[in-house]
């Protein structure tokens, strides 16, 4: 029917980057199962998956009660050793019977949940992009409850560099005409609304985790430069609000990175509108503007002094 | 940072002193954020001016979300929501203004349970990765409320915290104070039964006096000298029975002054309520203004 997940991400609440091996340690929540790492370009470590059994009603834009019963994936990724992300996602199918079935028979479905009755895909999928009832399944708690798991790692000192809120992104995924649909809501959450040929594959919440990880990155730069309040305070003083960016953010850009080829248009397009890495380039290009010119204000400074 | 607000009476002038003191520190241009703990009477929303939330909010409020009954407790962004036409525009400059109400009609915890503690401690760890300052009103006296943030504290070990006791000047409010930090049953002995290093957690805690009023005030100006002298050396006894109860100087983070506007009225106190229409003391301002700093600033807080 649909494939329905939400991405919190957040900065890691550590002093600096955490190597690849911390990484490892701080994601390996599961004994015996590895943590899945990539290095390139930027290194990206992924913990393995864990599931969640879920016996309740689905969000419905009707809010006719649609009672589903499955299981939930989810899962924990730290990007640059700096931004973490908890995950998660279902698959909603119609169930074959109309009556609850013993747990083996979910537990050998991972990810799915099954429909007990009729429900329409249009009409669960506007209701988890919109306003869900209270009570329903409730897929940000999970993956707010997997970040808190890796931000309250002892490997964590717990003094980031800056404050700064988690942002949450809830996704649907259909199979049908492509198309893809970002919105901003609230200052903290995003919806994605995303069409694409053939069935569903993992690689889709890759894509969505990808997306929320840009976001979160565009997002939080946005904050730090309006905290900066360039042109209305000292340059001195700006440049030294804008520094985290420079230390911590600006260098994790890299749209696209872990997206399989099959689905790089859908990134392309978000670059075309609204264009993320068109704003995320303004703003890099204004820090160091304001770098520049305060180090050529102090220069000429210096020089000034060095002549009396 | 956390920073836990208690006082051992009632009606001490903890949440005036803590909401203008979390108010000032957003204007100094931090992130903010004011729980209010104080589940028997949450009325912080009234001292915000957010009518909506007056007595706690009907919906969502801490006291439910505790017990499991809402996912996340209700945010109020103060700039947006307030009623007062001088607090609904956020300052240049200044930083967000968050208060997380009780619930309405809530009352105090009635029991500690794990899942509580556990609920607590999911909600410090995600404020504190969002606000420079998150303001605790525990409410006052030995409660379940101050047994719940203890227990809280002491399970995330890496999260920094300390805590602000609220007294008034008088010679009952002195004793009281003491005995809540240090007396049977105290902070501290409560603190280090959950787990909390007894010496660290004393380095952790300040006072406040709250609505002093200095032999000097302008406002002693029309007493007679006889007057004058007796006040004096009340006073004087005061800081000395305060030296010995460990309330005296070194433990003392600021006091606020008696202030005419507070005495009728539990409210910010806004610059414009000092400068144009000047119905607020200047003093008072700058009293909360420096406590704002103090909270954060290291020097101040270093081992007695
Ligand atoms: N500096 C001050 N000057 C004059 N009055 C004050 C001052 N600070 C507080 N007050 C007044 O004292 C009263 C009690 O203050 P407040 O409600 O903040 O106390 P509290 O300790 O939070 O009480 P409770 O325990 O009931 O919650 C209020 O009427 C308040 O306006
Ligand atoms: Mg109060």
């Amino acid at each position: 029917m649909l494939v329905i997940g939400e991405v919190h991400t957040g900065l890691l609440q550590n002093s600096g980057e955490i190597s690849e091996s911390t990484c490892r340690q701080v994601l390996g929540l599961m004994a015996g199962e590895s943590v899945r790492v990539s290095r390139r370009p930027i290194v990206h470590a992924l913990s393995p998956e864990r599931l969640t059994g879920v016996d309740c009603a689905l969000p419905a834009a009707s809010r006719s009660r649609i009672r589903g019963v499955g299981t939930v994936v989810s899962r924990c990724a730290v990007t640059g050793g700096r931004v973490a992300q908890g995950s998660s996602y279902v698959r909603v199918v119609r169930s074959e019977t109309d009556r609850r079935l013993p747990w083996s028979h979910y537990l050998s479905r991972p990810g799915v949940v099954e429909v007990l009755g009729k429900a329409k895909a249009a009409d669960l999928a506007e209701g988890f992009t919109g306003d869900p009832a209270p009570g329903c399944l409730d897929l940000g708690a999970v993956s707010g409850r997997f970040l808190d798991l890796v931000q309250a790692s002892p490997l964590l000192d717990r003094r980031a560099p800056f404050k700064i809120p988690r942002t949450s992104l809830r996704w649907v995924a259909e199979t049908g005409e492509p198309s893809i649909r970002f919105t901003l809501h609230t200052e903290q959450e995003r919806t994605l609304r995303l069409t694409h040929p053939g069935p569903f594959t993992p690689a889709v919440v890759d894509l969505c985790e990808d997306l929320a990880t840009h976001d979160w990155l565009l997002t939080s730069l946005l904050v730090i430069v309006e905290r900066a309040r360039i042109g209305a305070t000292p340059g001195a003083q700006a440049v030294a609000r804008l520094a985290p960016a420079i230390d911590h953010l600006m260098h994790l850009w890299m749209p696209a990175a872990r997206v399989e080829e099959w689905l790089t248009p859908f990134w392309e397009s978000l670059e075309r509108r609204p264009g993320f890495t068109r704003q995320w380039r303004s703003l890099v290009d204004r820090v160091r503007d304001q770098v520049a010119m305060n180090t050529l204000a102090l220069l000429s400074a210096t020089a000034e002094a060095g002549r009396r | 940072m956390l920073v836990f607000a208690i006082s051992d009476k009632g009606g001490t002038g903890r949440s005036v002193t803590g909401t203008n003191i979390v108010y000032r520190h957003a204007l100094q241009g931090n992130d903010v954020c004011y729980l209010d703990f104080d589940f028997g009477s949450p009325t912080a929303g009234a001292i915000f001016s957010v009518s909506a939330v007056a007595r706690g909010t009907p919906e969502n409020g801490l006291h439910e979300y505790l017990r499991g009954e809402c996912p996340q407790p209700r945010r109020v962004d103060v700039w947006a929501e307030s009623d007062r036409e001088g607090l609904r525009t956020r300052p240049p400059g200044a930083g967000r203004l968050v208060l997380l109400p009780g619930s309405e009609g809530g009352g105090e915890l009635s029991a500690l349970t794990d899942e509580i503690v556990g609920r607590c401690v999911q909600l410090f760890g995600r404020l504190e990765e969002e606000f420079d300052l998150c303001m605790i009103d525990v409410s006052a006296g030995r409660s379940f409320t101050a047994e719940l943030v203890l227990a809280a504290t002491v399970r995330m070990p890496a999260v920094p915290f300390r805590w602000l006791v609220f007294h008034r000047w008088t010679r009952q409010h002195i004793i009281a104070a003491d005995g809540l930090v240090a007396g049977a049953d105290g902070l501290l002995d409560v603190g280090s039964r959950f787990g909390h290093d007894r010496e660290d957690l004393r380095d952790r805690i300040r006072f406040v006096r709250t609505a002093v009023l200095e032999p000097d005030a302008a406002e002693l100006v029309g007493l007679r000298d006889e007057q004058r002298a007796w006040l004096s050396a009340c006073d004087s006894e005061l800081r000395e029975l305060a030296g010995r109860h460990g309330v005296g100087r070194t433990a003392m983070l600021g006091k606020i002054p008696l202030d005419p506007v507070l005495q009728w009225r539990e409210q910010l106190i806004t610059d414009e309520d000092v400068l144009a229409s000047k119905i607020a003391n200047a003093e008072t301002a700058a009293a909360f203004d420096e406590l704002a700093k103090k909270i954060v600033d290291d020097s101040a807080w270093e081992g007695l």
